[in-house]
């Protein structure tokens, strides 16, 4: 085990590679990987930015949420109805969906305020299976199309790029897609990271660990957890204008935007590792991952692959989320990046510099608290 | 919502479950949801597999596609040599639609395996490679551009009308074929807007005229028709071009009812309602496993509403013996339509092009899908129809000239009815499928009768 | 009128369904203090699993039997192997293993009966066109009826197990206070296991008869009612077995009369909208539902 002072030239070393790392890792998508890759990733991002979303609110905060593909939805539905019926540059949307998501995120946390766990989890199921529901009703098929869905929702034209040119078709479109999606998630993670390590932050760490302590302690959870859904869920909704702008349609079966949805971002929440910043990335990564891989299982396949799943009827890419959902509860209850930062400190320690040396505050990995 | 195969799914999801979907999402879904479940349809009937009998070749003047706009006009119009990749979208797992969908993937790929085998286009080489989108129209981009770094040259089959929508843009931007949506969507007749894009299924709205001016027929002027669709843009589109045409034939409406996709339930206070306004007929359009369901409803409701007997016309995407067969008596009498033959009848298996599609399948191993599979056996044929008449047009095989063979097209297939031309001309008929035939369902021998003449006044 | 006794009939009927599994969620809910979110999959699993024992040749009535003990060492055994296990870490844990069941019982049905061909389920009762009776003007199916007289039956089962055998003592004991159940000597593990069994089996018999009312069984078969089920025990009150009943059916008949008697504000579409609104509405005024006592929760 290696030890490093906080603050000493290797530490800021480590995270000046650290940096790089993340740094070429996204100059380098874009620029070499084919476009359906870069495409792949770009639907990555948005799933991650919703689970981020959701991190707010339930990895942080301790609110169950099963509900937020009604934020997803709405920030969707906002986007193309303002493209395709009012004629809005999508650019603006984006601003429109948060703060339309914003207000409804705030009252649907209204009831969340006198009840928890379970309860609460059953209020956003319904809001996330009524948000379909409503969609196609009939009072709103003027507004929604109803079933039918919105489509040809796109953008007009493409930026011209500073250094490359303009990049023309699909591989141009791509690679806006992908740092569209990308600067949308840069803003997603300040923005949570500034919730979280703010006092605001603190709070919401106080109420997921005791809520009456909290409370005691002077923290007022009335407009602290509305503003935590609120600002989740306008999170959450430009994931939704990203994807309604990546595949220019949206309906209301679409899957991220049904109850199947909210499960979809509590998994990669989950795996990822519930109440740490990188999380969600790291599982909407592996997410994305597994699904892409294990989609094509089936009776065509061959080895072991085709010996476990050759005989099922359909794909088992689901099951095999299932199995390793359950397998991340018992063998990583911290999510992956938990288990990342544990195996991490077998080879790095950051020793904190000793209290009262300096200002800086004490977010530093240790072996023992691994959060 | 497609019509394929004869399995018809409900979904969940959504969402459903949603889960859906799942939720099965015929329109929804799904499950999933979703999930939704998309119906499916097809009782195909093999027709003759010869090749390109007849049709003389869309001669000289004729509607070409505009390659100026495309974003690689050169790739577009570059002659395609050796082989020739075609690419597809289909749902094969996660959810209601998977379980109808999926065996087209079979018949499809089984089709271009055998065109290879008998050297039906010569030199040049079939691939074909279909992605799975789990109905998600969030996964078909990500999809379809997979397979456009893979070198696909064409794209045929892509099920789901939301999921065609999600890629149409891409496609007529970049400028390929997107061939044979395989739902019966009337967007896909939108030749000024989207040139590349093309349908093979029959139009809801052409189907719901046909059954208005069925109904017209039996019962003449003011005929009273309950409806009954499934919530979702499948049914929606139905119940739109219904209602839009209705008026014509003095056919009044005197019920609409809906059920959900995600809604295993039976639709009792539905076809309650319908029944207490004692229609002369129900156009009923329910998804998937809801056909079933639907039609022993309604039969409940005959046994204790005596005197009614309504005519029960019934989407063509449930008028499959495998899905008739689980609602029994239910079924017995009632109307739907069909351009293609019903593979299951005896007779029709014997014909000589069949008895090949049949045993072919067996012979893969793939005997017992072999109605849901001949779904994908006809769009796989029509594709390479298609291909074969570019091959041969003045400027060889180009992209372009695939698009602009499938927008002049005039020839049957193996599964089309006798008397029935798989056509379209340019601007004048957008549609491939615009004729067919009103069939009765007899459910003891479970086959399907002729009823009236081949409807071909919807043939632009 | 015969309207009204029609939507109320149907609504009786289904209520019962709904009644059932909110019976289940109810049952695990107080044993161990977890909601079940895969109550509706695990009861669609059992049909299908019904299904296939019928299908083999076992008597239906028999099928049906083996199909509510499969549910029970279904429930048992993820209580067992899994919550037990998870609840130890953590109470989130818990509701995101049940959703890991929820998506996995459903993928693994249709790998298993995903394709062709389509399966029925048979009903117990008389399901023929004209098995009816006509009461008040409106009609009643047998099948409609035997749904809720089985229903009734089972949850009459189920109170008498709960308020006179020695078990279900044990049971309202773990319910009360765990602590105290084990220092008394009360096989706490077992009646945990046994909660969940009990849920299973109820799920499967509710699945069962109500997947025979539709014309093909389908992995999202109880989806929707698993929603309603939900509604039904939070309207009841979690860890009121009576509640969840009376809920359930008040539930299924409100749902008909609203979907009949508004069918341009709710109708047939918004159906699901009703039971959705009053988890809001209940939840939103008085969590503990109509008969559920409420938490005191002591600083």
């Amino acid at each position: 085990m290696w030890k490093i002072k906080e603050g000493s030239a290797p530490h800021w070393a480590l995270r000046l590679l650290g940096v790089a790392v993340i740094f070429f890792a996204v100059i380098w998508i874009p620029t070499q990987m084919s476009t359906s890759r870069i495409g792949q990733f770009s639907d990555a991002f948005v799933l991650i930015i919703a689970a981020m979303s959701l991190n707010l609110v339930l990895g942080f905060t301790g609110m169950i949420s099963i509900g937020h593909s009604a934020f997803f939805g709405v920030g969707g539905y906002t986007a193309a109805i303002l493209i395709k019926d009012h004629g809005w540059s999508p650019g603006y949307t984006f601003y429109a969906a948060a703060v339309i998501a914003f207000v409804l995120g705030c009252l649907i946390a209204l009831p969340a305020l006198r009840i928890k766990g379970v309860y609460l989890a059953l209020v956003t199921l319904a809001v996330a299976v009524l948000f379909p529901v409503l969609v196609k009703w009939k009072k709103l098929v003027w507004l929604t199309d109803g079933a039918k869905g919105i489509d040809s929702v796109r953008y007009d034209e493409l930026p011209v790029w500073p250094i490359i040119g303009e990049l023309k078709g699909r591989d141009g479109r791509a690679v806006f897609a992908y740092w569209l999606a990308f600067v949308i998630l840069v803003v997603t993670y300040a923005v949570c990271r500034g919730v979280v390590k703010s006092r605001f932050g603190r709070s919401l760490v106080a109420i997921r660990d005791n809520e009456t302590a909290a409370a005691v302690m002077g923290v007022n959870l009335t407009a602290t957890k509305v503003l935590v859904f609120g600002i989740s869920a306008s999170l959450c909704s430009m994931a939704g204008v990203l994807s309604t702008l990546r595949t220019g349609v949206i309906t209301p079966e679409g899957q991220y935007v049904t109850l199947l949805g909210s499960i979809v971002f509590l998994l990669i929440m989950v795996v990822g590792g519930a109440g740490t910043l990188w999380g969600p990335i790291v599982g909407g990564l592996v997410y994305v991952w597994l699904d892409n891989t294990t989609r094509g299982f089936g009776s065509d396949s061959e080895g072991v692959i085709g010996f476990l799943f050759g005989w099922a009827d359909q794909s088992p890419a689901t099951l095999i989320l299932g199995v390793a959902l359950v397998l991340i509860m018992f063998l990583a209850p911290y999510g992956l990046v938990g288990l990342i930062k544990r195996l991490w400190t077998k080879v790095v320690v950051v020793v904190p510099k000793p209290a009262g040396t300096s200002a800086t505050s004490v977010a530093v990995t240790t072996a023992d608290t691994p959060r | 919502m497609k019509r394929i195969s004869k399995k018809a799914i409900a979904l969940t999801m959504a969402g459903a479950l949603a889960l859906a979907a799942c939720g099965g999402d015929d329109g929804g879904s799904e499950a999933p949801a979703e999930t939704e479940a998309p119906a499916t349809e097809e009782t195909e009937a093999p027709a003759d597999t010869e090749a390109p009998a007849d049709t003389e070749a869309p001669a000289a003047a004729g509607w070409t596609v505009d390659t100026s706009s495309c974003v690689d006009p050169d790739a577009a119009n570059a002659p395609i040599e050796g082989t020739l990749k075609i690419g597809s979208a289909m749902p094969l797992s996660g959810g209601v639609a998977a379980t109808a969908f999926a065996p087209v993937k079979d018949g499809f790929e089984a089709y271009i395996a055998w065109a290879n085998e008998t050297g039906l286009l010569g030199d040049l080489t079939l691939e074909v490679q279909i992605e799975d989108d789990q109905y998600n129209k969030d996964l078909t981009p990500g999809a379809v551009e997979k397979l456009l770094d893979a070198g696909t040259n064409v794209f045929s089959g892509i099920i789901g009308s939301p999921n065609n929508a999600a890629v149409r843009d891409l496609l007529n931007e970049e400028c390929y074929p997107q061939l044979l949506a395989l739902t019966g969507s009337p967007e896909w007749g939108r030749a000024e807007d989207y040139p590349w894009t093309t349908g093979i299924l029959i139009p809801y709205t052409v189907e719901a005229r046909a059954y208005a001016a069925a109904i017209a027929e039996t019962y003449g002027e003011g005929a009273n028709v309950g409806v009954f669709i499934v919530n979702n843009e499948f049914g929606q589109v139905y119940a739109e071009a219904f209602k839009e045409i209705a008026p014509e034939f003095g056919i009044n409406i005197v019920d609409e009812q809906t059920i959900e996709a995600t809604d295993s339930a039976p639709p009792t206070a539905q076809v309650n309602s319908i029944a207490s306004k004692a229609p002369d007929a129900i156009l009923a359009v329910p998804l998937g496993a809801g056909c079933a369901t639907f039609l022993g409803e309604v039969a409940n409701a005959k046994a204790a509403n005596a005197g009614w007997d309504p005519q029960i016309y019934i989407t063509a995407t449930c008028a499959s013996s495998l899905i008739l067969g689980l609602a029994g008596a239910a079924a017995d009498g009632l109307y739907t339509a069909q351009n293609l033959k019903d593979i299951l009848d005896p007779a029709v298996a014997a014909e000589p092009a069949i008895a090949e599609y049949i045993a072919y399948m067996e012979s893969i191993g793939k005997g017992d899908i072999i109605t849901t599979a001949a779904a994908g056996w006809h769009t796989a044929e029509m594709t390479v129809l298609i291909i074969k008449q570019a091959m041969e047009s003045p400027e060889g095989l180009t992209r372009a000239s695939i698009i602009n063979a499938a927008r002049n097209f005039d020839q049957v297939g193996t599964f089309t009815r006798d008397g029935i031309r798989l056509k379209m001309n340019g601007l004048e008929d957008q549609f491939l499928a615009e004729s067919l035939q009103v069939i009765q369902y007899d459910a003891e021998t479970q086959l399907f009768t002729d009823i009236g003449e081949l409807i071909t006044e919807f043939e632009s | 009128m015969e309207r009204f006794f029609q939507y109320v009939f149907d609504g009786l009927s289904f209520g019962a369904i709904y009644a059932l599994l909110a019976l289940g969620l109810v049952v695990v809910f107080r044993g161990t203090g977890h909601l079940n979110f895969a109550q509706g999959e695990m009861a669609m699993f059992c049909t299908f699993l019904t299904w296939q024992y019928h299908s083999w040749g076992v008597p239906l009535v028999l099928a049906i039997l083996l199909g509510m003990a499969t549910g029970f060492v279904m429930g048992a055994g993820a209580e067992v192997s899994l919550i037990r296990k998870v609840a130890k870490k953590s109470e989130a844990g818990v509701f995101v293993v049940s959703i890991a069941l929820f998506l996995g019982l459903n993928s693994l049905a249709a790998m298993i009966w995903g394709n062709l061909p389509p399966e029925q389920m048979a009903s117990l009762f008389p399901d023929e066109p004209d098995d009816f009776l006509r009461v008040f003007g409106a009609v009643w199916r047998y099948e409609y009826m035997g749904m809720l007289l089985v229903a009734l039956v089972l949850m009459g089962l189920l109170f008498l197990l709960f308020s006179k055998t020695k078990f279900g003592l044990a049971m309202r004991s773990v319910a009360s206070n765990p602590e105290s159940a084990r220092l008394v000597g009360i096989p706490t593990g077992t009646v945990l296991a046994s909660s969940w069994g009990i849920a299973g089996a109820m799920g499967a018999l509710a699945g069962t008869m109500f997947g025979a009312t539709t014309g093909e069984l389908t992995a999202g078969l109880m989806f929707t009612v698993f929603i309603y089920a939900s509604a039904s025990a939070t309207l009841g009150g979690f860890d009121s077995p009576g509640g969840a009943v009376i809920a359930g059916l008040s539930i299924g008949v409100g749902e008909q009369l609203a979907a009949g008697y508004a069918p341009g504000w709710i109708g047939q579409e918004l159906r699901l909208g009703v039971a959705l609104v009053i988890i809001f509405v209940v939840l939103l005024f008085k969590p503990s539902g109509l008969f559920g006592s409420v938490k005191v929760q002591r600083v």
